[in-house]
């Protein structure tokens, strides 16, 4: 379902960097992948190329089959609205919606209409059903990552991304987060590639990419899913 | 150009969106920087109101001040063809003529004689001259169609019958403070003065009256009946001025019946009379204009710092919303109703300023200004294109910005 063949990104600038140096690899519809690596072995930049918020300097990238590399910055907003859902390492909520709003505000993008129910839904699924109204001000870290997850999920993504998801939690929120995502990938097949960077996360996973400097080292199986 | 490709692309979906974006962003944001913007449009919109106001003021003031001291609304004059005459004869019949235009208020017949007024202040020989323009004047015609019986500072204003008095220009009179190029040294009521006619007679008056002449108008007043006496005329007229009831018509609706009427007399309207003061007139609404625009500027300007660095803060929410697919043209869109809607609330408060309590305030206590009251004088074109302009200004000013942050790079605007 994703498919990434040799694919390339470097950072301009007077010593151009390359983080990425010819990565190939594919992913299977309702896989749950871990991307893994030391700092800077281009982990988070795969993941951009990937979530279509960066574009790849070489090589080709597929999802769905469809060649995304060629679409235009239009098409891949589209793209990222309708078939991608993002999860950020800081939560990335709007401080002015409550949580409801949040996860509800890329259906409306998408249908006009704002799906209330089905983000109320969701949000009862991330385990926030009595704080539909909050504002992220008043949530913990773990809830204001919960509704990111939610809204990540509001349009039926094929694929979730995850940049590192519990990064900033405490390892209780952290054990939920990525309970929360097992959950996921196992009841509603939803296809997840997470980033992430602690060794033992590798029990949630089916897979695991190893990254190193900027170059795939390894495709390991995991044998101890959670 | 990239406006209208933006608004050629937006559909209905991007319209709720942006709303709904626009409208958390006011309700939730920021109550400082929205009392800021509100606070700054009120008060560019009282300066470009205030200003436009007080100049449309002034020169409504000065127009009407011109109006009722010298020229009425319309003056009709003797035939200029084939000959020039000197004057209107059988004015009584022309007058009658001219009232039964509808509209018409009243008529007063003038005598315009030149002439020398000398002073012997101290009685000594040592005299004071100026030389002016003497009207000939019926005082109850007079009292119909202008004001300066109203302006008298001294004495009373003329009679009829009053053939050996006159009434005097408080600035040719002297000493009452108003600046004249040469005036008589302080001639006060009960002095006698004499005047040397063009045509060489000479007479003696008293003076009865001494009205203020801040206006600088320099007209000594006679009656008609003694002007009559040393022109050797009778029921002539050197001009009639006309004043009209401009609710029922308009000023070149008058002078054309007035034309069709007396076609062979010359017609003419105060701002035809007024001439340079016209001009004068003209300046001032170049000027209202110019600070107009300039404090629509000055808005615009105000708009985009505030909406620039409003939108500057939330580049890492603009980001965001780009990046779970939230399309640009809906970002943007966003900023603009935001601006639109602060415009609005500016324009309303501003409007609240000037219009609910500036206008009433000056309008119960005008500012005296020497020659007459000023107030604020909102003429409904330039009200109605300075608020849809602010308001455009708002917009544009709300529209740039955004378009240059939401611009950005996703990955730039959220991580800086």
């Amino acid at each position: 379902m994703i498919k990434a063949e040799n694919l390339k990104k470097t950072y301009p600038g007077k010593v151009p960097t390359p983080a990425l140096k010819g990565v190939t690899f594919e992913i299977q519809r309702g896989e749950f992948v871990a991307v893994m690596g030391r700092s800077g072995s281009g982990k988070s930049t795969l993941l951009h190329q990937l979530g279509l918020l960066d574009r790849p300097t070489g090589g080709k990238l597929f999802i769905n089959k469809k060649d995304v590399i060629a679409l235009s910055d239009e098409e891949k907003t589209k793209f990222r609205l309708s078939q991608l859902g993002y999860v950020f390492q800081e939560y990335a909520l709007i401080a002015e919606f409550s949580a409801l709003e949040n996860v509800y505000l890329p259906s409306m993008a998408l249908k006009g209409i704002p799906d209330k129910e089905r983000a109320a839904e969701l949000l009862r699924l991330v385990g926030l059903g009595d704080r539909l109204d909050h504002y992220p001000s008043e949530l913990s870290g773990g809830e204001q990552q919960r509704v990111a997850i939610a809204r990540a999920l509001i349009n039926n993504p094929i694929a979730l991304l995850a940049d590192e998801p519990t990064a900033n939690l405490d390892s209780t929120s952290a054990k939920t987060v990525l309970s929360l995502f097992k959950r996921l990938n196992k009841d509603l097949k939803q296809t997840i590639v997470m980033v992430t960077h602690e060794p033992e996360d590798k029990k949630y996973v089916h897979r695991v990419i190893w990254l190193s400097d900027g170059l795939l080292e390894a495709i390991s199986k995991s044998h101890s899913q959670a | 150009m990239i406006g209208s490709r933006l608004i050629s692309t937006i559909s209905m979906r991007d319209i709720k969106t942006a709303l709904f974006i626009a409208y958390k962003s006011v309700v939730r944001g920021s109550k400082s920087t929205l009392a800021l913007l509100v606070f700054i449009l009120a008060l560019s919109y009282l300066n470009m109101m205030f200003i436009s106001g007080i100049l449309s003021g002034l020169q409504k003031m000065f127009e009407t001040t011109m109006i009722d001291v010298l020229t009425s609304h319309i003056t009709v004059g003797p035939e200029q063809e084939p000959q020039p005459k000197q004057f209107i004869v059988n004015q009584d019949q022309v007058r009658q003529e001219i009232q039964s235009v509808p509209g018409v208020i009243a008529t007063a017949r003038h005598y315009n004689l030149a002439g020398s007024i000398t002073f012997d202040k101290d009685k000594n020989g040592v005299v004071k001259s100026v030389s002016g323009t003497i009207v000939g004047i019926d005082p109850n015609q007079e009292k119909e169609v202008l004001t300066v019986n109203k302006l008298l500072k001294d004495g009373q204003f003329l009679s009829p019958e009053d053939t050996d008095q006159i009434v005097l220009s408080s600035a040719l009179a002297g000493g009452y403070g108003i600046p004249a190029p040469s005036d008589l040294g302080g001639v006060r009521v009960g002095d006698k003065v004499q005047i040397t006619y063009s045509n060489g007679i000479i007479k003696t008056y008293t003076v009865k009256g001494i009205y203020d002449d801040t206006l600088g108008i320099f007209e000594t007043f006679i009656s008609a009946r003694e002007a009559e006496s040393v022109l050797n005329v009778f029921n002539n007229a050197s001009q009639i001025l006309v004043k009209v009831d401009l609710s029922r018509g308009t000023l070149a609706g008058y002078e054309n019946d007035i034309k069709a009427l007396l076609p062979t007399l010359k017609v003419q309207n105060y701002l035809d009379i007024l001439g340079t003061v016209a001009a004068f007139m003209n300046a001032l609404n170049l000027i209202s204009f110019i600070v107009s625009a300039i404090s629509v500027l000055v808005a615009s300007i105000t708009i985009f710092v505030i909406v620039y660095i409003n939108a500057i803060n939330k580049s890492r929410q603009i980001g965001i919303l780009k990046a779970i697919g939230i399309r640009q043209r809906i970002i943007i869109l966003s900023y603009v109703f935001q601006s639109f809607f602060f415009a609005i609330c500016g324009t309303l408060a501003g409007a609240f300023l000037v219009f609910g309590i500036l206008t009433p305030l000056l309008a119960r206590y005008p500012i005296n200004v020497d020659f007459g009251y000023l107030s604020l004088n909102h003429r409904s074109v330039e009200v109605i294109a300075g608020t849809i302009s602010l308001i455009a200004a708002g917009i544009l000013a709300g529209f740039v910005p955004s378009r240059i942050v939401a611009k950005k790079d996703i990955l730039k605007a959220i991580w800086g």
